[in-house]
């Protein structure tokens, strides 16, 4: 049966993927409050506040994962800063603060989308009435935004999941690195790979079609 | 950071390091996307096609490949690629690197070019196809003359925007290799032990390359595209934008 060498290495397989699942989780949380943070910046009416926020985007946006994993767990420590003192904790965070920061650039750019879709008129009322900014994002504009930016969201996400697996080469041993490992030991890589394929897709397919039906459901409704 | 660290970049030499990796990272990336151009058109086609022992296996490969981390599909081909041909070049065949390299991006980005094509095939009004069909072209004569130079002109700027991805993604075959632009300045850093520096000068690299591509493709609008090409795209932009 493929994947059946999961059971054969099931402290490898199983806490690799839990912890996938941990680094998903973490990293989704923190993208989504950096990106509406960031998002806010960007459609906020001081400039200075915009630029920092366009730059954020542009910078996390266009350098690869890679090296921003690297460079959050070999370079922070050099100029004094640590996650943690634990290597292994260390590592674990760096790769989900990572996740966080690259995606949330990818989150800002869909929440600033639909900051800027309400309708003006809807944020000129709110402040006719009385609302100061931060009460009108909170109250008129962020609420609004929720429905549009779910489907994109959740797209955001099934790339944050995957893109999991590169915490392997910041030495996580989350799924893809437990595959190596039981590669490197059995020599039977087919079955390795299929196994860690098996549990992405588990986690990556029921994802996708989630996120499909969300998205047909939005596009009746409007 | 130690004070003396920046000088050593001073030296030329430094920089030749850099251009090496920064040649082979290019060189990758567009051999990548050459070849995932072909064999996405195909898998696009397969995906339309009426046949259905065309179909099926096409939207099997498209989905289940762009569910899966690219990093894995490297990391396979890097140790199993050259045993795969083995039945094909004979029992001593060791496939170079650089091509298990090729062949990880490349499954992975034909899948993604692959959803792309297909969104600018299917945004394209029914009216085109059943006129060409009425004046007496073949269903082949259709998509090669009349469909596919219109899909295809939509879908520049989204696959434009690809390329970015597929060279922030050679970043990845540095871990079976290939000595690309992060695999230097990782051979330096391990050498003069400053990560901190060399780490900046890659992102720095890769972020001029990727920023004016990304541009790029923001500014050229070849023609109209519809809602819901454009909605799809975006979902595409989001979901397979990888490393």
């Amino acid at each position: 049966m493929p994947g059946a060498i999961a059971f054969e290495f099931p402290q490898l397989y199983f806490t690799g993927l839990w912890l996938t699942i941990q680094i998903s989780v973490l990293g989704l949380i923190s993208a989504l409050i950096i990106g509406t943070l960031v998002a806010v910046m960007r459609v906020s009416p001081i400039a200075p506040l915009r630029w920092i926020g366009a730059g954020f985007v542009e910078f996390f946006r266009n350098t690869p994962l890679v090296v921003q994993l690297f460079f959050l767990f070999l370079g922070l420590p050099l100029i004094g800063l640590r996650f943690s003192t634990d290597t292994f904790e260390n590592i674990f965070r760096a790769a989900a603060v990572g996740m966080g920061l690259y995606h949330g650039a990818y989150v800002a750019e869909v929440v600033r989308g639909g900051l800027l879709g309400v309708d003006r008129g809807q944020i000129e009322a709110a402040r006719s009435l009385g609302l100061s900014y931060t009460q009108m994002l909170r109250y008129v504009q962020l609420p609004q935004t929720f429905r549009s930016v779910i489907p994109p969201l959740g797209n955001i996400g099934i790339a944050l999941v995957k893109n999991t697996s590169l915490a392997s080469t910041i030495g996580v041993a989350e799924l893809l690195y437990a595959a190596e490992i039981v590669e490197s030991r059995t020599f039977r890589a087919e079955e390795a790979f299929i196994a860690a394929t098996i549990l992405y897709l588990a986690l990556t397919i029921p994802l996708g079609i989630a996120v499909n039906a969300l998205e047909r459901r939005m596009l009746v409704a409007r | 950071m130690r004070p003396d660290t920046w000088p050593m970049f001073l030296n030329p030499a430094i920089w030749g390091f850099f251009f090496e990796g920064l040649r082979e990272t290019i060189y990758i990336a567009l051999v990548s996307v050459a070849l995932s151009f072909v064999i996405g058109l195909l898998f696009a086609l397969g995906r339309i096609s009426g046949r259905r022992w065309i179909r099926w296996p096409s939207i099997f490969y498209i989905e289940a490949v762009r569910a899966l981390p690219v990093l894995l599909l490297i990391v396979y081909f890097g140790i199993k690629g050259s045993a795969l041909f083995r039945p094909i070049f004979g029992p001593d065949f060791e496939l170079p690197r650089f091509w298990a390299g090729v062949l990880g991006l490349s499954m992975y980005t034909s899948a993604v070019l692959a959803e792309i094509i297909r969104a600018g095939i299917v945004s394209l009004p029914r009216g085109q196809t059943e006129a060409a069909r009425a004046l007496g072209l073949s269903h082949a004569q259709t998509m090669r003359s009349v469909i596919l130079p219109q899909a295809l002109r939509v879908m520049v700027p989204a696959m434009m925007a690809q390329l970015t991805t597929v060279i922030k993604d050679t970043s990845l075959v540095g871990t079976i290799g290939i000595f690309e632009l992060l695999r230097q300045g990782r051979t330096i850093y391990t050498q003069f032990f400053n990560p901190v520096e060399v780490l900046l000068i890659v992102a720095t690299i890769y972020f001029v390359i990727c920023f004016a591509l990304s541009r790029a493709s923001r500014r050229l609008e070849l023609g109209y595209t519809p809602r819901a090409a454009r909605v799809r795209i975006q979902d595409i932009a989001l979901r397979d934008q990888s490393a």
